[in-house]
Order: C-alpha cells, then sequence, then structure tokens
C-alpha cells in the first residue's frame, strides 16, 4: 500500500453498547464503549435502570416497616442493610442492643458474607467460561439458604433484624447445623481452589488487568475487597468497631500480589476467597461463645425516633454500605440517602478500562463486583 | 534468554497440572449423587411438608382467633391487609365483616405476623398460591355476607388454633378459578374503593 | 464402499448412461445414510452433553422428555423447525441466509472420508486426511458470513476472531497430522489404521515421544478449529451474547449448531484414526486376512467388532472433549494466538522433524527391542496419566466426605 492510501483509507473507532441487557454485566448497567478494533479507548457507564427510589419510600413508610426494603438494596448481601439501617435507628433511639442479639447479628452477617463471596467468584468464573465453578458454589449456597430459612424464614431476603435486636432466636440444634456447615466449607473451599483458582488460563485472564493503584482507590472511595485488593489495610470492622466484632479473632486480607501485582483483577479475587475462610473462623468463635440472653429489646410497635441525624456505616461485602438518616420526631424519617460500595466501583470505571480489550472488561466488571441493585437503589 | 526459555517450559508445566486437577475435580462429581430435587413429581414427600414451620410462607388467618386488634394493618408497610370491623350497638359485641390479604403484592416480610397478640395472623408453608387472575389473588378469610365475632383472649390462656395450611387450604381457590362477579369486587377487594361509605355497617 | 458398488452392479451389464444413474442413486443414498447418522449423532450428543455438564455441576441434566431425557433433541429440534424464521431487517440478505449452510457443508463434506469400520468408508480417497483438513476450513467463510451479514458489531467481532483463531490453528493442527502421516506414509485414512495394530503399544501415539507430543497438541489444535472451550471465543456467551450467532434464530440457528456437535464426531474420528489405531481390535494382527478366510455370518461379525472398537473409542474422545469444556475457562483472542504461534508451531515443527528422525532409524532385532521397551513405556505412561485422573478424582471424593454414587441414568 503506498503511503498515498494509507492516508486516505482513515480507520474509525466503532462505538458500541454493552447494553443494558447482557449476560455478564451482572443486572442492567448499560456500558457504552468506543473501540478501536479489540481495544477499549473510552467508556461511558449509564445507570438507573434498576432505580426503585428506596429512598424515597422511606419517606413514606414507617421505621419498622422500611425494613425490608434495606433488604432489596442489595439482596446479595441483605443482612448489611438490615444491619446498617437498625444501627442507625438504634443511635436515634439511643438504645442498647442485647449481647446475645449482637451474636445473632454477626453470625448472620458473616455467613451473608460467605454466601455472596460465593456468587461473585463464582460468576467471575462464569463470565470467563467456566460455568461449572458457579454452580458448585450455589450448591454450597443453597446450604447456607437452608440455614437461613431455619433463621429467619426466608431465602433471600431476610428481613430479621429489628430495632433492637433481631426478629427471631435460634430454634434447638441450629448452632449445630451451622458448625457443620462450617466444617465442610472449610474442606469444600480447596477443592473449589483446585477446580478454577488454580488454573492456568484464569490466572492468565486477569492478572495485570485493570491495575488500581493505592491512591486511585482511596481517591475514588473504594470499599471492601476492591479497596484491601490495592494494599491499603483498611477494614470497618476493626478500624471503625461496631457491634461486637472486637471481641473476635481474625485476619483482615490485603492483596500481596498473589501471581500478578498487587491491585490488579487476580488479587481482588484471591481476596474474596480468603476473606471467605475468616468470615468461617468468625463464625465458628460466634457460635462457641454464643451467650444466653434477649434476643430483642422491648420496643414500641411503632417507634417515634426523636429529631436528629446520625450515619451509620457497616462492612458490607462490596465495600462500605452507609445509611445517613435524617428524622423528624415523627415515626416516618425524613431523608435517608444511602451510600453503597458498588457505586464508587461503578465510577471507577472510565479511569481503568481504556487499554483493556473487551474480554479483559468482562473479567475487571465481575473481579470489582458491581451488582446493579447497589448501583441505582 | 535462558530464563525466557525457563518460563517458557515451567508455563506448560503449570498449564498441565492446573489442567489436570481441574479435570479431575469435575470427573469425580461425575461419581457424585446430584442434589437436586426434582420438583413437583419425583420428590419423596410434599414440599409444604420439606419446609420448616417457620418458613415464611403464603399468609394466613384462624380468624376464630382474631381479636379485631388492627394491628397487622397498620404495620404492614405496603397496606395489603383490609380489616373492617363494626360494633354492634344493641348486643354490646364488635364484629369482623372483612379480612382480605393481597398476596399478589405481598412481600412476605412477616413484621404482620409478629404483632399479632394471639397468633391468629402467621404464615403458612404453602407457597403455591398461583392464579390465572390477579383478583382471584386476594384471599378473602371472611366470605361475602358473614359477620365473625371478636375473639375474646382469656388470661393466662393460649388460644387454640388450627393447624398450620389449614386456613389458607379453605381459603384456596385452585388456579384456573374464573374470577368473580363485579359485585363481589366491590365488597371485597382492596383494590376498589368505594365512592360513598357503606351503609350497611 | 465402493467395491461393494461394483460388486453388486458387475453382472447387471448395464449401458452407460443408465450405469451413471445407478451410480448417482448409490452416492446419493450414501450420502443420505451419513446424514442420517451425522444428524442422529448430532441431536444426540447435543443431549450426553448437557447430562454430563449437568452431574458435573452436581444437577441432573434434561431427563423428562423420552427415558431418560434421550428423546429431548427431537423435541428441541421440533421447536426450533416449527419457529417463526426472523431475518432482522438490516442484514445483508443473501450472505445471511447462505451462511448456515456453508457451515454445514462444511462439516458434512468431512464425513465423507471418515471411516466407521473394516472397508466402511463413504469414499475411500487416497488423499483421506488432507481433503479433511481442507474441507473443514470451509466453515470459515461461512463464520465470517454470518459474522459481517448480520449487521451487529458485536457478531462481526465473533465472525473475525472466529475466522483468525480457524486459520492459524490450521498450522499445528497440520502439523500433527503431517508426523503420523510420516509414521504411515500415506494420507489414506484406512490405510493408515492399517498400518497401527490392535495393542495399544502399535498404536501411532506411542510410537515415539514425538508423536505423543503431537497427540496434545493435535488435541488441542482440532478444540480450537471446532471453536470449543477452552477456544470458544467466537460464541462466547457471556461477552458477546452468541458472537456470531446472535441474530440467527430456528433453523438456521439449528443449523449452526448441529454442524458443531457433529464437528465433535469428527474430531473424534479422526483423533482415533490417526493415534488410536482406528477400528484395529486388540490381538488381531491382520484383520483383513481374517475377514476374507472367515465364512458369511463370521465377516459380518468381525466387521461389526472393528465397528464397536471404533465407536468405542471415537466416544470415549467425544466424552473427554465434552468434559474439557465445561472444566477450564476461555482463553482471551490474543492469549490464543500467543499459544499457536510461540508453542504449538514451533513444538509441532519438533515434533514433525523428531518423528521423521524415527522413520529413517535402523531396523535390527536389537533396535527392535529397544522400539518395543520404548513404546511400551509410553503406554505405560499414557494410561498411567488416566488412571492418576481417576485416583485423584477419586480422592476428591473422600476429601469432602462424599460417597462415590455411579448411577448416571437418573
Amino acid at each position: 500500500m503506498t503511503k498515498l492510501m494509507i492516508e486516505t483509507l482513515g480507520t474509525e473507532s466503532t462505538v458500541v453498547n454493552m447494553g443494558p441487557q447482557h449476560p455478564s454485566t451482572h443486572g442492567v448497567i448499560s456500558l457504552r464503549l468506543q473501540l478501536k478494533g479489540e481495544v477499549i479507548e473510552a467508556i461511558d457507564p449509564n445507570v438507573g435502570y434498576l432505580h426503585r427510589s428506596i429512598e424515597k419510600i422511606s419517606e413514606l413508610t414507617q421505621y419498622t416497616g422500611f425494613i425490608p426494603y434495606t433488604d432489596r438494596v442489595d439482596y446479595l448481601s441483605a443482612m448489611f442493610g438490615n444491619q446498617a439501617w437498625c444501627m442507625a435507628v438504634e443511635k436515634l433511639l439511643g438504645i442498647q442492643v442485647p449481647r446475645r442479639a449482637e451474636y445473632l447479628r454477626v453470625i448472620a452477617c458473616e455467613l451473608n458474607r460467605i454466601i455472596n463471596h460465593l456468587i461473585a467468584c463464582g460468576t467471575m468464573a462464569m463470565d470467563l467460561g467456566a460455568f461449572t465453578p458457579f454452580l458448585h458454589g450455589i450448591r454450597e449456597r443453597e446450604k447456607v439458604n437452608d440455614i437461613m430459612e431455619k433463621i429467619c424464614g426466608a431465602r433471600l431476603n431476610y428481613n430479621y433484624m429489628r430495632f433492637g435486636g433481631v426478629s427471631r432466636d435460634f430454634i434447638r440444634g441450629l448452632d449445630k447445623e451451622i458448625l457443620a456447615f462450617v466444617d465442610r466449607f472449610k474442606k469444600f473451599l480447596p477443592e473449589f481452589n483446585r477446580l478454577i483458582t488454580g488454573n492456568e488460563i484464569f490466572e492468565k485472564r486477569l492478572i495485570h488487568i485493570g491495575v488500581i493503584s493505592p491512591e486511585l482507590a482511596i481517591a475514588y472511595g473504594l470499599g471492601g475487597p476492591n479497596l484491601r485488593a490495592s494494599g491499603i489495610d483498611f477494614d470497618l470492622r476493626r478500624d471503625f468497631p461496631y457491634s461486637v466484632y472486637p471481641e473476635f479473632k481474625f485476619r483482615v486480607v490485603t492483596g500481596e500480589g498473589y501471581r500478578g501485582e498487587v491491585g490488579d483483577s487476580f488479587a481482588r479475587y484471591m481476596v474474596r476467597i480468603e476473606e471467605m475462610e475468616e468470615s468461617a473462623k468468625i463464625i465458628r468463635q460466634a457460635i462457641e461463645g454464643l451467650p444466653e440472653g434477649d434476643y430483642q429489646t422491648k420496643l414500641l410497635r411503632n417507634p417515634v425516633v426523636p429529631a436528629g441525624e446520625v450515619y451509620s456505616h457497616v462492612e458490607s461485602t462490596r465495600g462500605e454500605m452507609g445509611f445517613y438518616v435524617v428524622s423528624n420526631g415523627t415515626d416516618t424519617a425524613y431523608r435517608t440517602k444511602i451510600r453503597t460500595g458498588s457505586f464508587t466501583a461503578m465510577s471507577i470505571l472510565p479511569k481503568i478500562v481504556p487499554g483493556l480489550m473487551v474480554a479483559d472488561l468482562v473479567a475487571l466488571f465481575g473481579s470489582l463486583d458491581v451488582v446493579a441493585p447497589e448501583v441505582d437503589r | 534468554m535462558v530464563l525466557a526459555l525457563k518460563n517458557y517450559f515451567l508455563n506448560i508445566k503449570k498449564a498441565f497440572i492446573s489442567i489436570f486437577e481441574g479435570m479431575a475435580v469435575t470427573l469425580s462429581y461425575m461419581a457424585r449423587k446430584p442434589i437436586t430435587i426434582q420438583y413437583p413429581d419425583r420428590i419423596p414427600k410434599p414440599v409444604p411438608e420439606m419446609l420448616p414451620p417457620s418458613y415464611r410462607g403464603v399468609l394466613e388467618v384462624d380468624i376464630k382467633i382474631c381479636t379485631g386488634c388492627l394491628a397487622c394493618m397498620k404495620r404492614c408497610p405496603i397496606n395489603i391487609i383490609n380489616i373492617q370491623t363494626f360494633r354492634d350497638v344493641e348486643s354490646k359485641k364488635n364484629y369482623m365483616t372483612c379480612f382480605d390479604i393481597d398476596i399478589a403484592k405481598c412481600m412476605f416480610c412477616g413484621l404482620c405476623t409478629e404483632v399479632c397478640p394471639t397468633g391468629s395472623i402467621r404464615h403458612s408453608t404453602e407457597f403455591e398460591a398461583s392464579s390465572a387472575s390477579i383478583i382471584n389473588m386476594v384471599l378473602h378469610y371472611i366470605s361475602y355476607g358473614d359477620k365473625v365475632p371478636v375473639y375474646k383472649p382469656v388470661k393466662d390462656q393460649e388460644a387454640q388454633s388450627i393447624p398450620q395450611n389449614e386456613a389458607f387450604r379453605q381459603v384456596h381457590v385452585s388456579w384456573n378459578t374464573p374470577p368473580p362477579l363485579a359485585a363481589d369486587v366491590v365488597r371485597g377487594s382492596v383494590r376498589w374503593k368505594p365512592d360513598k361509605p357503606e351503609e350497611e355497617k | 464402499m465402493h467395491e461393494l458398488f461394483n460388486n453388486l452392479v458387475s453382472n447387471w451389464h448395464l449401458n452407460p448412461v443408465l450405469m451413471s444413474v445407478v451410480t448417482l442413486l448409490w452416492i446419493l443414498m450414501i450420502a443420505a445414510l451419513v446424514l442420517a447418522f451425522m444428524a442422529t449423532f448430532a441431536g444426540v450428543t447435543s443431549w450426553i452433553e448437557r447430562r454430563i455438564a449437568g452431574r458435573m455441576m452436581s444437577r441432573v441434566g434434561p431427563n423428562r422428555v423420552g427415558p431418560g431425557g434421550s428423546l429431548q433433541w427431537i423435541a428441541d429440534g421440533l421447536k426450533c423447525f416449527l419457529k417463526e424464521d426472523v431475518i432482522p431487517g438490516a442484514v445483508d440478505k443473501p450472505l445471511f441466509r447462505f451462511a448456515p449452510y456453508l457451515v454445514f457443508t462444511g462439516c458434512f463434506a468431512a464425513f465423507a472420508a471418515l471411516p466407521f469400520g473394516y472397508g466402511l468408508v463413504a469414499s475411500n480417497i487416497d488423499i483421506g486426511i488432507f481433503y479433511i483438513s481442507a474441507i473443514t476450513t470451509f466453515v470459515v467463510l461461512g463464520v465470517l458470513m454470518a459474522g459481517w451479514s448480520s449487521n451487529n458489531k458485536w457478531s462481526l467481532l465473533g465472525g473475525i476472531r472466529s475466522a483468525a483463531q480457524i486459520i492459524s490453528y490450521e498450522i499445528p493442527t497440520g502439523l500433527s497430522i503431517l508426523t503420523i502421516v510420516v509414521l504411515a506414509g500415506t494420507l489414506n485414512m484406512q490405510e493408515i489404521i492399517q498400518q497401527q495394530g490392535g495393542w495399544p503399544w502399535h498404536w501411532f501415539i506411542f510410537n515415539n515421544p514425538f508423536s505423543f507430543v503431537a497427540f496434545f497438541i493435535f488435541f488441542s489444535s482440532i478444540l480450537a478449529e471446532g471453536n470449543r472451550t477452552p477456544f470458544d471465543l467466537p460464541e462466547a456467551e457471556s461477552e458477546l451474547v452468541a458472537g456470531y450467532l446472535t441474530e440467527y434464530s430456528g433453523m438456521r440457528f439449528v443449523f449452526f449448531f448441529f454442524a458443531e456437535w457433529a464437528n465433535l464426531w469428527v474430531m473424534s474420528a479422526i483423533i482415533t484414526t490417526l493415534f488410536l489405531g482406528g477400528w484395529q481390535i486388540p490381538g488381531i494382527n491382520d484383520l483383513g486376512a481374517l475377514i476374507s478366510q472367515s465364512a458369511g455370518a463370521g465377516k459380518y461379525l468381525w466387521i461389526l467388532a472393528s465397528i464397536a472398537v471404533f465407536f468405542t473409542k471415537t466416544l470415549f474422545f467425544v466424552f473427554v472433549v465434552i468434559w474439557v469444556r465445561w472444566t477450564l475457562p476461555r482463553l482471551r483472542v490474543d492469549q490464543l494466538m500467543v499459544m499457536c504461534w510461540k508453542y504449538f508451531v514451533p513444538i509441532g515443527f519438533i515434533c514433525l522433524l523428531g518423528s521423521a528422525l524415527f522413520t529413517i532409524l535402523p531396523q535390527s532385532s536389537a533396535w527392535n527391542w529397544f522400539y518395543l521397551s520404548m513404546r511400551l513405556v509410553l503406554t505405560a505412561l499414557g494410561f498411567g496419566i488416566a488412571i492418576a485422573l481417576i485416583w485423584r478424582s477419586i480422592y476428591n471424593i473422600r476429601a469432602l466426605d462424599d460417597k462415590i454414587y455411579i448411577k448416571v441414568w437418573e
């Protein structure tokens, strides 16, 4: 080809819609990509397809009636939403939660963390083409779903926590069942790792993809495994202690550049796998040290919350889930603002994606563990 | 150069070993029992019996022990429970004429069951309550035209209730039942609010 | 098939025009037979694959339609047959309509030279394996046409990726085939099988270390040719919805998928012929002589035995291909290319040269002892890998305190 031909030919970038319906954006999230061949030049996330105006509903429903809605902010880790809301209102009401109730809350939350990470790691493998680990994770999740059925009666939207404790006590024999699950889970994880984590192809797909430097992670307000995989040692359970977490011994897992770099997708994946182990340890400690006592402080059916504002946050599975509640002295909130970890993870995409290929974008999106309900509330 | 060659063969060896391990795991699952519960025909006992009694299924009301306190109606975040009571002035008794629950909208949160003083409204373990007509998704626990006296709780005595799931089964119609006539809908459903208050109270 | 036909019509003494008509009818009949086999196999494989995939994921596959779900594929095929033929408005209509047929032809035409048993091959051409390798490249044309004509950027990406992949992996495939051809001395499929023997150490895979390595290269390359995981980027379900197949529905979609499943048979049959000794029955050195010596029914029994041996070996490899699909994640496009050009091609060349070296080595009795012991060692290595896999699986089951449950017909 002569030089003149190359000048007149010209190449353009195509704009493609990784639209709202796509098998690997977890939920309805729309991403517009500007591609040059296989390489992405720019990305424009488009959110709002799953907006259900939960924050507005909190202004119309009473405080207790809003607890089921907090489940649905992130339905894969529903207990954390419950806990954050209940902690916020308990601060405003000024009531104490009995110790047994706190232990029950911790057990429920950590079980929820395990099953959420199982789905996160499983869907990451599924996006990369390995369908089997996802179903193995779902199988373990089903066992926990059965346990949750016995704890609170439901399998997905738990509505377990109330102001001043939890809604039901453990039935007899449930703690042995949970211990049996934790024991089996300890044996399940090495097999899961043999199947997919150690796989050379899986590793080669994930290392050096989407490296987030520690400064970038802090600047964008990431949290949870995304933040810790970049090397920053920060965990709300240890640094801003709430509930009875100070009584448990667990390790805060940070990324160490397992086989790639610190802050790449493989580090995020490995942080989740190791967090599952740590959660299993916490559950075992909690069950063995479960105190006797009340499971709920007695409250009015329809508490009238004194005027004030409060921000309460929990270490959710995807980052920091925070509830900022403004109350005006009635039995309905005046304004609620929910801060979720997936929203910040979505906001970092235009910064780290340019330069990746489409296949890498899928892997990166899975490693950030973004779910649509949290992004759009 | 030597390092590159060493990495080359190391890559091949790692690939082989990891693929071998992965394939051994998948092969091992060919020889394990699948965990599928083949619902609805190849299951050992019906699913409502397999579920724990604390399962949050469809709401049911044992109307004989309902005290008419309207706590559940006030607690529900989405207002799906419609109870209508009236006081008979001559006999000075309280009666209920309407207890409807719209299970099409119910989110099975269980808040209503926690405030009931006698345990009259509770969850059954049934979940197969689909219907071809959305009007039939409103369960009428008091039939049209009936009036049920409210229950007066006796001190220090637990209220005797019928077994779980029974109340639901008495009220539940099969999925292909045709929807009721408009006249019944006017009186019974929570979806239609009358323009003027009812004379018959 | 040619000799059979000649035997049948040699007594008829027809004039040339009628002869050509009869020949044409015969060819059409054989083609219809092969087509029926291919279609049935593609359908049944879809059911087998779903069942195996289900069991590997701790669940049951389709098991309601027919005994154990074996008629599921008929239900699926009928459903797709009766669907509305949706052609999106903005596609390039002639290309869109024509693409599935090209893919189907590319796959079906390969069946013409595949052996099924002793003396059972649709067309015993002397360039057998070369013809198969060439005709399966037709698929590239079909895939590119499908990707381009769909007027969909995602499909175009899938089509281009697939074209790059299939064309690149032709080279390692060709090199591995040449490794075997050098040992056999012929391209004819039936001749290649006859050069091997019944026992495993007579197979070409255990002939010398270079052909052993060539087996693995060939296995991976033929997976890439057939767009199977870990190389199924063109139809990557999680990235491109369905790649170049996105805009297809109904019967056209079924054509693509039939071609993919029938390709499983082609892949496995080629591996069995080239590497595993085809229809050679263990213990019998010269099947041809045995068949010509035995009387009426015995002859057909031996032919049936050879068919059974061939089918067992081929179905085993179909199982392995399905097994690999449901275990491994998929490679990214550039990693795929790196693997082809930097790993498979150099190693393929070395295997070819090494194999050629083995053909010119001396043949005295001492050397023959050396060759036999080398082949026995390689056989032990090959079967050792298989046994190690089974051992490790049992270890996996015990590690989780599960019980072994063999009932596959759930």
